[in-house]
């Protein structure tokens, strides 16, 4: 993995990068095909797509699980922010991060969830046992929805249209210039598929996401600064043997200076010094708080696409009356591409770093919102696999798993 | 300690007792030692000594009546400006984030845990008994708790910093609004309520220790981690004595509803200070604050805002200006020092902590917890002031004193309350002082003292035999006071001959001193009547003797 998460093409790593299994077919025979297998937690993508294991744990801040899932041709879920206890993991963007599960099918990260997600009263923001109660309860009063599982696992395959009742939302946000022509194809062929399955597809309008890329990168930088200011050496961990210029300087920042210089990476001391910057005193006003509020806005935007409210902000009791009388008008997920593109290559051709960084479009918004999005293979382009994402309400997770299980196949 | 008491216990000199440091009290509260003055202090006329305990307060008030020291803070022409943060560690068993044990005293490094160390992967947990000791504050302070509160990081880097951040409230503080209220009870002319502007909650830091091993900070990290509540105070405090006083009496309130031991010798609560000067007629707020950091005790608190305040005039009457800083006291040379200047000032990038959620706090919660709390010293006060009918002096005394007022009430039920209330501030108390004990460490019951008011009420024994009396009580014998009055053998020299007798007697061995009371210096009555104390062993009555004498005298005179 990228080390500290930061990263989305597995090159940051103290032990080398990991490789994609996959390679375009147009370079075989040939000595180029160093293709990374995304990232960060790209060592569990190609871990899983090689066959070395059934299922792979990552963390997913950005993207950092359903990237490697598109570019390694497997499925990569990021629940809903607060499933999974953070208890353990090594935080970056903690209001970002997410434990996320990597597989070659949803079948198995869907048993492997089951598994890891109960309530942790050792992490703070993992969900309460009151609160998913809650969340369960609305879920379930869906009548539409609860069709789905009237119908047994086994029957499923034989209904021509097991997804019937289904509205799926396409963003039209999501369509940016970077999208690649088999990404482009890649998700029209999706969205036939579930039509052809039952769904209607409806066109769905997000309008903040396009300021989701900034946003992310603002807070969660700002975030992993302070996440990462505890490695200073003293407790733990590496320890510069060079001696601070000044003994007797009392400023303790020219003592850790030599040992967190030393120990981190490019990468991580390029965004702890961005992450500074912008929670400095005269930049704060300019990027971080702003940034925080369109944070809002698009989880706002989510709110107002999904037909299952909120539970975090919806009271209960009356949000489950009206979904029991009448359908809203939301959609119940929302279909987009993970990637702009398949795979790239492991060492890029330009000098500008922050070019990488737009790998992360398509998987962002998710974290910014909290909600759950899996990344499911879908086709590939000379080889190279595609993924499509789908993504639903905060909490919505069965339904997510249900409605990716049957796009996969 | 107050004079009265000093003269109260002025006949125990003649009784066998333990042998002890005689001291003396200076106007300004200070306790000189007699070893200081002179062994000429071990005559009949001692005074029993105190010698107060680090870590106790001084018993009563001190008196703020001479105000040499601030001479030239509250002139005509130059006004003072304060503004106080006061640190105060709680009482609860565990961290505020974590579940490590906060007795940050124990051996080096124990009471850790993986998220006090800053280790990869630890999250922070709420502990809602320091939430509930908060709130106990802040009610206590008449103060709002409010509905929602978060939490907030504060980031530098120090070594007594595992996570390189301090997680604290900026935001959104739990408590807001309160107040102290000064007044003559505290030794003031006037009454003023000091405002409270917020309380938060917060992490304290790992011990730093240095020049142990030289070249090299040790840092113990017990106390990492361990619950805060920060305290501001509106800049509302006008001289060095209201400051001094405003928190004596924080620590009278938060020890009594059991927050904080709030001792700033241990360290549990520490005083930072904020002064600026402006002229007579200019805004209060309108001249640059100096912080002053690291004052470890009231005195301290005093001498570094005069200190200070002397400077700031200094530097303006020069026509220079004065620069905010933060400053610390040098108490040997009396004036403050420059620690660190705006332009180094850390930037401390604060974001809410992303870890913990904002708490919501309901009405119902926050009356529970006032129902748990203690009557509060202003109810006590007005409460025992008019039931009572006793003067501020003894009731900021027993206030100030913990379990005190309870021990009070409960002897003063069906007697008189001016009597027991004596007794407790000067007897009890001046015995307390000497054992360097509080009233709660003491064996002394309820049942004792007013046993033994009881007898000298009904005059079965002397004054100074119910302070024999007390003695035994305090040492820790838990025999009736019956029992101990059979035992000493007290029986009252009542028999009028025999007293007559003996005065005579003292009045024919002292003819110079008869000659001097009949020239008219009476005072001459206090050497009778002590003489014929010592003849008795103090088991006469000294309003008999004194009768007697003057009888006797005056007999002699026709």
């Amino acid at each position: 993995m990228d080390e500290f998460g930061m990263g989305s093409k597995n090159l940051y790593s103290k032990y080398g990068p990991a490789r994609n299994p996959f390679r375009p077919d147009d370079t075989v025979g040939t000595e180029n095909y160093d293709y990374s297998p995304g990232g960060s937690s790209g060592g569990s993508g190609a871990a899983v797509a090689a066959g070395m294991c059934r299922v792979a744990l990552g963390s997913d801040t950005g993207g950092s699980v359903r990237l490697p899932g598109a570019w390694c041709g497997i499925v990569g879920y990021k629940p809903t922010y607060g499933r999974i206890s953070r208890y353990g993991l090594v935080p970056y963007g903690s209001s970002l991060d997410t434990v996320g599960i990597m597989a070659r099918t949803v079948e198995d990260v869907h048993s492997t969830f089951k598994a890891i997600c109960i309530p942790d009263h050792r992490d703070m923001t993992c969900m309460s046992e009151s609160l998913r109660k809650r969340i369960n309860d609305m879920a379930k009063s869906r009548p539409w929805v609860n069709k789905l599982y009237e119908v047994s696992p086994g029957q499923s395959l034989k209904i021509k249209q097991p997804l019937k009742g289904m509205r799926i939302g396409i963003p039209r946000e999501c369509w940016v210039e970077e999208l690649s022509e088999p990404a482009l194809e890649s998700w029209k062929a999706g969205a036939r598929r579930l039509a052809d399955l039952g769904c209607e597809i409806v066109a769905v309008s997000l309008p903040h996401l396009p300021y989701s890329l900034p946003t992310y990168y603002t807070i969660a930088l700002a975030e992993a600064s302070s996440n990462l200011a505890r490695y200073d050496g003293i407790r733990y961990g590496w320890r510069s043997s060079e001696k601070p210029d000044d003994l007797h300087n009392c400023n303790a920042s020219n003592k850790y200076a030599n040992t967190r210089s030393e120990g981190f990476g490019i990468e991580v001391q390029r965004r702890i010094l961005l992450g500074t910057y912008v929670l400095s005193a005269q930049t704060c006003e300019q990027y971080y708080i702003p940034s925080q509020k369109i944070r809002r806005l698009i989880q706002q935007d989510f709110d107002s696409v999904f037909a299952l409210p909120n539970a975090l902000h919806a009271e209960s009791a009356s949000a489950k009356s009206r979904l029991l009388t009448r359908r809203p008008a939301g959609v119940d997920a929302l279909l987009f591409p993970t990637s702009t593109n398949t795979a790239r290559l492991l060492e890029s051709k330009g000098k500008n770093q922050a070019a990488g960084y737009v790998n992360d479009v398509m998987t962002v918004p998710a974290n910014l919102a909290g909600i759950p999005a899996i990344s499911v293979p879908a086709g590939e382009k000379n080889g190279m696999p595609l993924g499509l994402q789908l993504s639903a309400q905060y909490g919505d997770d069965e339904l997510l798993l249900q409605i990716a299980s049957h796009l996969q196949q | 300690m107050t004079l009265r008491a000093i003269q109260g216990i002025r006949h125990i000199r003649v009784l066998p007792l333990a042998p002890v440091v005689a001291t003396a009290v200076t106007g300004t509260g200070r306790i000189a030692s007699a070893r200081e003055r002179g062994s000429q202090y071990l005559h009949s006329a001692a005074i029993i000594g105190y010698k107060p305990k680090a870590g106790l307060h001084l018993r009563g008030r001190c008196s703020y009546s001479t105000s040499t020291n601030t001479s030239n803070t509250n002139s005509a022409e130059w006004k003072t400006t304060i503004g106080l943060e006061l640190h105060v560690q709680l009482t609860a068993a565990q961290k505020l984030f974590s579940t490590a044990s906060a007795k940050w005293d124990d051996s080096p490094n124990t009471n850790i845990n993986m998220a006090d160390a800053g280790l990869p992967g630890s999250l922070p947990r709420l502990n809602p008994q320091c939430v509930e000791l908060a709130a106990r504050a802040i009610l206590g302070l008449n103060g709002q708790v409010q509905p929602m509160t978060s939490f907030d990081r504060k980031h530098y880097f120090y070594s007594d910093q595992p996570l390189g951040y301090q997680i604290t409230q900026q935001l959104h503080p739990i408590g807001r609004g309160g107040f102290i209220e000064l007044g003559p009870g505290d030794g003031f002319q006037y009454t003023k309520k000091v405002r409270i502007h917020q309380l938060q909650l917060e992490q304290d830091t790992a011990k730093s220790i240095h020049g142990v091993y030289p070249g090299y900070v040790l840092t113990d990290l017990n106390r990492a981690g361990v619950a805060l509540i920060e305290i501001v105070s509106e800049p509302d405090l006008d001289t060095a004595e209201e400051a001094s006083c405003f928190v004596r009496k924080m620590q009278t309130l938060l020890r009594h509803i059991g927050v904080s031991n709030c001792n700033m010798e241990e360290g549990s609560i520490r005083c930072d200070v904020n002064v600026s000067v402006y002229q007579k007629g200019n805004d209060r707020l309108s001249g640059t604050r100096c912080e002053l950091k690291n004052l470890n005790s009231l005195k301290v608190i005093r001498g570094a805002i005069n200190a200070e305040v002397a400077r700031q005039i200094d530097l303006i009457s020069k026509g220079q200006v004065v620069e905010q800083e933060t400053r610390g006291f040098d108490a040997r040379g009396n004036k403050t020092f420059l620690v660190r200047s705006k332009e180094a000032a850390p930037d401390y990038r604060y974001i809410a902590d992303p870890d913990i959620p904002a708490i919501r706090i309901s009405n119902g919660w926050v009356n529970k917890v006032r129902s748990t709390l203690p009557e509060l010293p202003e109810a006590t006060r007005a409460r025992l002031q008019v039931q009572y009918g006793l003067v501020q002096e003894d009731v900021e005394t027993m206030i100030n004193e913990p379990g005190c007022v309870q021990f009070f009430e409960q002897s003063a039920n069906g007697r008189d309350p001016k009597r027991v209330s004596s007794w407790i501030t000067s007897e009890i108390f001046g015995q307390l002082s000497y054992r360097t004990q509080n009233l709660t460490d003491n064996p002394l019951t309820v049942v004792q003292f007013c046993d033994l008011l009881d007898a000298l009420a009904s005059d079965s024994i002397t004054s100074a035999q119910a302070k024999q009396l007390l003695i035994n009580f305090m040492d820790g014998d838990r025999r009736s006071a019956q029992e101990l009055i059979q035992e000493h053998g007290w029986i009252i020299m009542d028999d009028q001959a025999q007293l007559n007798d003996l005065v005579s007697k003292i009045l024919d061995e002292h003819p110079k001193e008869v000659a001097g009371y009949l020239k008219g210096q009476k005072r001459r009555l206090n050497f009778f009547v002590g003489k014929a104390m010592e003849e008795t062993k103090g088991q006469a009555r000294p309003q008999d003797i004194s009768r007697i004498v003057k009888q006797l005298i005056d007999a002699r005179s026709k």
